[in-house]
């Protein structure tokens, strides 16, 4: 049942929430807009319905390094000596000055039962692995007879669970809970896997949780395979800054974000669910950050009722996460290369998939250098999925706050006039229209979005909208709401410019993974 | 690790190392001795005697050992006495540094919530340290820091009822800077080495009168490197003592009833050439001494000592941030000047690391006088905030010409 009933809004409160939002910076008078005689992307007339992009990523691509999700660095334990230590609940003490002086290629066996720590478990070596007797199942913020539970409560402030930096680093078959910060860190490594590790704080929405679960950052060939990550105030399982990834049959759920795949080149994420988050799935880039996103293939995904509202911290936060509506199945930003097949949307009560401009976040160009100015989106290639229904028919749960989620409230302000002109709710897919090469606005798809094969709910009229939000919220700001509306382009799934077939060279990460 | 062979290696390298340095403050033959239960664990002997603490090298012809520093690395004791940097203990009223382990100051606090801190520099006979003018000096092989940190009961009469809780030792390694953490036992007769994190509750009343209590908590090993970094050419990053830079050791102190300047005292003692003239050696002031130099100066000295081993060009959090607070830093952006942070995650005050004039908007700020999980500065090493220090910084921001960043 549509819940679509913004027409109840008065035209005062649609006027302030439009009035408010921050999107002003990427006017044309602005000495900031992207072509202002920044090189962003030279050559790239990208190609408008055409399946051909070579240029505008060129470099950057992966060039088939046959990665299958196994150890590629060059730190190896073969042939060294491979010490195996373990400990048992009450042992903790020992357990942790062992992890402070053991030998590279060192195994902790983690016994069942519950393990209660002052401080984080910090990892500096090569060649560890960690494991437990099981991660649990969600709630269990005691060990069983079966599981082994990391319990942090009590630990110092600010520090996290296991924070480590090592190459070949493993963890498996355990949970940690309640971690100060992230539940587990994995910083500047080579060769990371996660399987079977629960992260989970006690209390959900609660914004002074630690911020993510699974966390490896800046660091190559990392695997996270059946993991399950509940109640971060920020993700749940998180990938940054890092080159080689996989995230497979992992569950997240009552996160803010659920699955969030930052400035990571080379990504696939594989038969995961995502539910009950903020948000779902988050691909982004932000600026000044010397990695630039790419490559990310996104397949066999169950993205679906995300509609959890945001506890993110938002005093005066610029945490990206924190700013989207509540109801979002798949948030892009600043991304490009991205393919989504096989996954499954629905009921995300904003819109399942959005394609957003990093300068909607940032608007100075010059923040982007350090990614090669990578704050555009292009090249997202969506088919063969489902959209089950059900979706983006009350934009942030109707919870509207311009300043801190203006997406959301400049997606309820443009569809509260919208349904008086006949608008279903929003579309399968947004694109907010930034074009950060100046084409054209008569060109309908000049950052090469493809939107195919896909099964849509039966009676579906409208999949595609592009929003041109900037020249629609300014209009909205002056009142001229039919104006605004005008602006917007919407379109079926058919329509050719969008009916493409993704973009050339194609993407590899994946190939090469075993199932 | 199997704790019976270690300790039994380590009494061997302990008389080794002492019998070649006679003169020094050797550490004494059965120090090792004394199994303080660390490594008790019931963990199974994995074969290695040396598993781990030095990768292979803790070994290496210790019967043999030649002069401390010909090669193989200074065997760490399981207690702190083991070094036998000192003699006595709290428990009998003193801590006392043996002769050549000189005691020093630091021209400027640098806070750990509240505790006191007494540090003393140990160069082995025969060594000498080199002058550096803005690094920290450059300290031979053989080298020890010691960072001792107690809590008066009560801060207005710091020589009273002192508990010791920690006793860090910094160790120039062949191979470069080791940390270990010693933490006193409950008795105050030994501090025994604790390579792992540990807890302990401390209660103390503050200068107003009121009494906080706590939990305070000595760093893991591991954890020292993270303010004790910087990252090399080969983005490796390596180990580096933070105080013991010229600026902050060139102040007097009393030595055999006399007072010396700390960096004369040292190149009288042969410890350290290369010392220019009085002049042209640097000075931080006291940060809470507005007769010892203006604000500005005192909150970057503040700032440089308590922030910038991270927050430099050459620290991980630096390099991560672009927020340089080493006081000679020129650039007011990456001082963070109107500068938005690169991810300071949630809820830290404002937009930009400092607003100017404008100290409640101030990330920089807010960094320093949180005691929020997450959103405090620095990451480790307090609990607690720093009153005195979060107003110094207040107030130098609400002195700079009132701005708008955007």
């Amino acid at each position: 049942m549509p819940r679509l009933q913004w027409t109840r809004a008065t035209r005062a409160t649609v006027l302030a929430l439009v009035g408010a939002l921050s999107l002003t910076a990427c006017s044309d008078d602005d000495d900031n807009t992207p072509d202002s005689g920044v090189k962003v992307d030279a050559g790239t007339n990208t190609d408008a319905g055409t399946n051909t992009d070579a240029g505008s990523d060129a470099g950057s691509v992966d060039t088939g390094i046959p990665w299958d999700g196994g150890s590629a660095g060059t730190f190896s334990c073969e042939g060294k000596a491979q010490a195996m230590l373990n400990f048992a609940p009450g042992q903790e003490e020992a357990l942790q000055d062992q992890v402070n002086t053991m030998a590279e290629c060192t195994t902790i066996n983690l016994a069942a039962g519950t393990y209660t720590f002052d401080n984080a478990i910090t990892i500096r070596q090569n060649g560890i692995t960690l494991v437990g007797a099981g991660k649990g199942t969600k709630g269990e913020g005691t060990g069983g007879a079966s599981s082994t539970v990391l319990v942090f409560t009590n630990a110092a402030a600010n520090s996290n669970g296991l924070d480590v930096v090592g190459n070949l680093f493993t963890v498996s078959d355990l949970a940690v809970w309640n971690a100060k910060k992230d539940a587990i860190r994995v910083e500047s490594s080579i060769d990371v896997v996660m399987r079977r590790v629960r992260t989970e704080w006690a209390e959900a929405d609660k914004e002074s949780n630690g911020k993510y679960g699974l966390y490896p950052v800046k660091s190559k060939y990392v695997l996270i395979d059946e993991c399950e990550a509940y109640n971060a105030a920020d993700a749940g399982i998180y990938v940054g800054q890092t080159e080689y990834a996989v995230v497979r049959n992992s569950v997240a759920k009552q996160n803010v974000a659920g699955i969030e795949i930052e400035n990571t080149k080379y990504a696939y994420v594989l038969g995961n669910t995502a539910q009950d988050n903020t948000t779902g799935l988050v691909v982004f880039d932000l600026p000044g950050n010397p990695i630039m996103g790419t490559d990310i293939r996104v397949k066999n995904n169950t993205i679906t009722g995300n509609n959890r509202h945001n506890f993110a911290s938002v005093a005066a936060s610029s945490s990206t996460v924190s700013q989207v509506p509540a109801g979002t199945g798949t948030f892009m930003l600043a991304s490009r290369r991205v393919e989504l097949t096989g996954n499954t949307w629905g009921n995300n009560n904003t819109v399942d998939v959005a394609v957003l401009s990093g300068l909607t976040i940032e608007d100075d160009v010059a923040l982007w250098a350090a990614g090669g100015f990578n704050f555009a989106s292009s090249d997202v290639y969506i088919h063969g999925n489902t959209f089950q229904g059900g979706s983006g028919d009350n934009v942030d749960n109707g919870n509207l706050s311009p300043q801190l989620r203006p997406l959301g409230a400049a997606l309820a302000a443009l569809y509260t006039y919208g349904e008086t002109q006949g608008a279903k709710g929003v579309e399968h897919l947004v694109w907010d229209g930034v074009d950060p090469y100046g084409h054209a606005r008569t060109e309908l798809n000049p950052i090469n979005i493809c939107f195919a094969d896909n099964t849509l709910p039966s009676g579906t009229v409208n999949a595609i909208a592009d929003l041109d939000l900037v020249a629609a919220g300014a209009a909205a700001a002056t009142g001229n709401f039919a104006g605004g509306w005008a602006l917007t382009r919407h379109y079926p799934a058919s329509k050719a410019e969008f009916n493409c077939s993704g973009f050339s060279p194609a993407l590899t990460i994946g190939d090469f993974i075993k199932p | 690790m199997s704790p019976r062979l270690s300790v039994v290696l380590l009494a061997l390298t302990l008389a080794a190392c002492g019998s070649s340095d006679p003169e020094g403050p050797g550490p004494t033959p059965d120090s090792g001795t004394v199994d303080a239960g660390t490594g008790d664990a019931g963990v199974p002997d994995a074969g290695e005697p040396d598993a781990g603490m030095d990768a292979g090298t803790l070994d290496a012809g210790v019967l043999d050992a030649g002069p401390v520093d010909a090669g193989p690395p200074l065997a760490i004791p399981n207690v702190l006495s083991g070094f036998g940097l000192f003699t006595g203990s709290p428990a009998d009223g003193g801590l006392v540094p043996v002769e050549g382990n000189v005691p020093y100051t630091l021209s400027t606090v640098l806070f750990s919530d509240y505790a006191v801190k007494s540090r003393t520099l140990y160069i082995p006979p025969g060594k000498t340290a080199h002058y550096a003018p803005v690094d920290a000096l450059d300290l031979p092989v053989g080298t020890l820091i010691t960072k001792t940190f107690a809590f008066p009961a009560d801060l207005r009469k710091p020589d009273q009822d002192v508990r010791f809780i920690e006793t860090r030792v910094l160790v120039r390694q062949p191979s470069g800077w080791e940390a270990w953490p010693y933490v006193w036992n409950p008795a105050q007769t030994e501090a025994d080495l604790a390579t792992g994190s540990r807890a302990r509750d401390v209660t103390f009343i503050d200068l107003e009168g009121e009494t906080r209590s706590f939990r305070y908590s000595v760093p893991s090993k591991n954890q020292c490197q993270q303010c004790h970094h910087l990252v090399d050419e080969k983005g490796d990053q390596v180990m580096h003592p933070i105080g013991v830079k010229a600026r902050y050791l060139h102040r007097t102190n009393t030595y055999g009833g006399v007072e010396r300047d700390q960096l004369e005292y040292l190149a009288s003692l042969g410890k350290l050439d290369g010392l220019p003239a009085q002049a042209e050696l640097p000075k931080a002031p006291d940060a809470f001494d507005p007769q010892s130099a203006n604000l500005d100066t005192r909150a970057r000295t503040y700032l440089d000592i308590n922030c910038a081993h991270c927050h430099n060009p050459k620290g991980t959090a630096g390099i991560t941030s672009q927020l340089f607070l080493n006081f000679d830093n020129t650039s007011l952006f990456s001082l963070g000047e109107c500068k938005r942070p690169g991810s300071a995650g949630a809820g830290v005050g404002g937009e930009f690391d400092i607003v100017p004039g404008n100290h409640a908007e101030s990330i920089l700020w807010y960094r320093l006088h949180t005691e929020e999980s997450g959103k405090m500065m620095p990451q480790i090493g307090r609990t607690i905030h720093h009153a005195e220090g979060a107003q110094l910084i207040a107030d130098w921001i609400d002195s700079m010409p009132a701005k708008t960043c955007k």
